[in-house]
């Protein structure tokens, strides 16, 4: 019977102890989400709008309120629901659907500096990869160049080298313009061009 | 105020009519404003109550920003500079941002008005809670933040949440699950009068503690009062502005009880 108390309140202790700590560790260094309803809903084509901070502070710097949202011209910012755990109210940009053109005016209002005030050629929202066996025009089938066509920095994060289009990373702010305009879809979601979100931590990519 | 020396037979009930209507204006911003910026791409005004912009002027709510600041520990001028002015208001006024503009209190009197229209039958508070409940709230809201790394007032406050579904409703014609918390706290209201805002609202707990030194306050005058018991039952917070609980914490400067008095013994004071 002692034995059991003992035990009973070394655990109680333990407890205790690891409540009280744990909000003091937090105090003082930054935890990151991971899993479960601290999943990110970021990945491929999914992706903050331009300036936004590393994704592992992002849920805990956003207030959600909202104004990136309000202020986008094109309605490319969507605001995500409580489905998404913590992510609940943070701003979204889903490439396939509404792009984003880069016009810098979300990163104007922003109250937080969740997205920091930068300039359009340094955004890196992520990297735009071809998928050469989907990509009518790597498989040789026909000549298509929308990609080209549509990109903000022509020449620059998109060239064509014998006909085909190039990505170069030092250009590409993976705005998404390339994966609205791609005429190819396969899979679910995707294109023959996608947006990979590289530049945030812990970003899932398919 | 003015006219206290004024022999008084009924006490000028201004009061309500006053703070309803900065409550009516106020949401009337966080319900107008969503249509100007979508239909007409007018954003003079963004956002709402979380983060208000007027202009280049810009508010943000205050406990809102200290969770963002305690969780990403990162300091950013703006948002501080943004808060000032909420936290000027509370030290000096209190609680007056739950009474005259949140839109929580807006919708809760609004309904207060439609039972008061159908039924005549006086509505009791059923469930009366100790009033420290709210600092519990407060704190535990944010060291539960602090252990999830991931502020949660800001997607789960229901004055927030108002302001988000309306927007929500005009921008992407849809709304958002946790929208229901606005209604739950709405039907709170039918167990006992503001039972959120009484115990549990963060936002308000904060407020509170920011006005514990207010300068405007409810008094009393003692020599006019002639304890009919009116004052205390009209506030919505459960007081006793009888005694002198208007001057305490928990007040809202709401000015119920000052328009229920018919002796004019209850007077909001600034700087007493």
């Amino acid at each position: 019977m002692d034995d059991f108390n003992l035990e009973f309140f070394k655990k109680r202790r333990e407890i205790i102890k690891t409540l009280i700590i744990s909000p003091l560790i937090s105090l003082f260094y930054p935890v990151h989400a991971s899993s479960g309803i601290l999943s990110s809903p970021i990945g491929t084509n999914r992706l903050r709008p331009p300036g936004a901070v590393s994704e592992e502070i992002f849920a805990g710097k956003c207030i959600r309120c909202g104004r990136c949202v309000e202020v986008c011209p094109y309605k490319s910012i969507i605001q995500l629901d409580i489905k998404n755990g913590v992510y609940a109210g943070t701003p979204l940009i889903i490439a396939e659907n509404i792009p984003c053109y880069l016009c810098m005016k979300c990163v104007e209002v922003c109250p937080t500096g969740t997205l920091r005030k930068i300039k359009q050629e340094e955004t890196r929202m992520g990297l735009a990869v071809i998928n050469k066996h989907v990509c009518v025009t790597w498989k040789g089938e026909t000549i298509c160049r929308t990609c080209y066509n549509v990109c903000l920095f022509k020449d620059k994060a998109i060239r064509l080298d014998e006909l085909r289009p190039v990505i170069d990373e030092k250009f590409c702010a993976g705005c998404g313009l390339c994966v609205h305009g791609c005429p190819v879809s396969y899979k679910d979601n995707l294109k023959a061009i996608n947006i990979e979100p590289i530049y945030s931590q812990n970003g899932k990519s398919e | 105020m003015e006219n206290q020396n004024k022999p008084q037979k009924n006490n000028p009930k201004y009061f309500n009519k006053i703070r309803f209507g900065v409550l009516t204006i106020s949401f009337l911003i966080i319900l107008i404003n969503p249509f100007l910026n979508y239909y007409l791409h007018i954003s003079f005004i963004q956002g709402w109550y979380q983060s208000l912009a007027v202009g280049k002027l810009w508010f943000v709510s205050p406990l809102e920003g200290i969770e963002s600041l305690l969780v990403s520990k990162q300091f950013f001028l703006p948002s501080v500079i943004g808060m000032l002015p909420p936290v000027l208001l509370a030290l000096f006024m209190g609680r007056v941002f739950c009474s005259w503009m949140c839109p929580i209190s807006f919708l809760s009197e609004l309904s207060d008005k439609t039972w008061n229209f159908f039924s005549k039958k006086k509505r009791k508070d059923l469930i009366i809670l100790p009033k420290n409940l709210l600092w519990f709230s407060l704190i535990g809201e944010l060291i539960f933040a602090m252990i999830l790394a991931a502020p949660l007032f800001v997607f789960l406050s229901p004055p927030g949440l108002v302001g988000r579904e309306i927007m929500l409703a005009v921008f992407f014609k849809t709304l958002a699950v946790e929208g229901i918390i606005v209604l739950i706290v709405l039907f709170l209201n039918l167990i006992t009068r503001r039972f959120f805002c009484r115990y549990f609202c963060p936002l308000g707990g904060l407020l509170a503690f920011l006005g514990r030194k207010r300068e405007l306050k409810i008094i009393k005058d003692d020599e006019k009062c002639i304890n009919c018991g009116l004052c205390d039952k009209s506030c919505p917070m459960g007081l006793m502005p009888s005694k002198g609980e208007g001057k305490g914490l928990y007040c809202w400067n709401c000015g119920k009880c000052v328009d229920s008095c018919n002796n004019g013994a209850i007077k909001m004071n600034f700087n007493k």
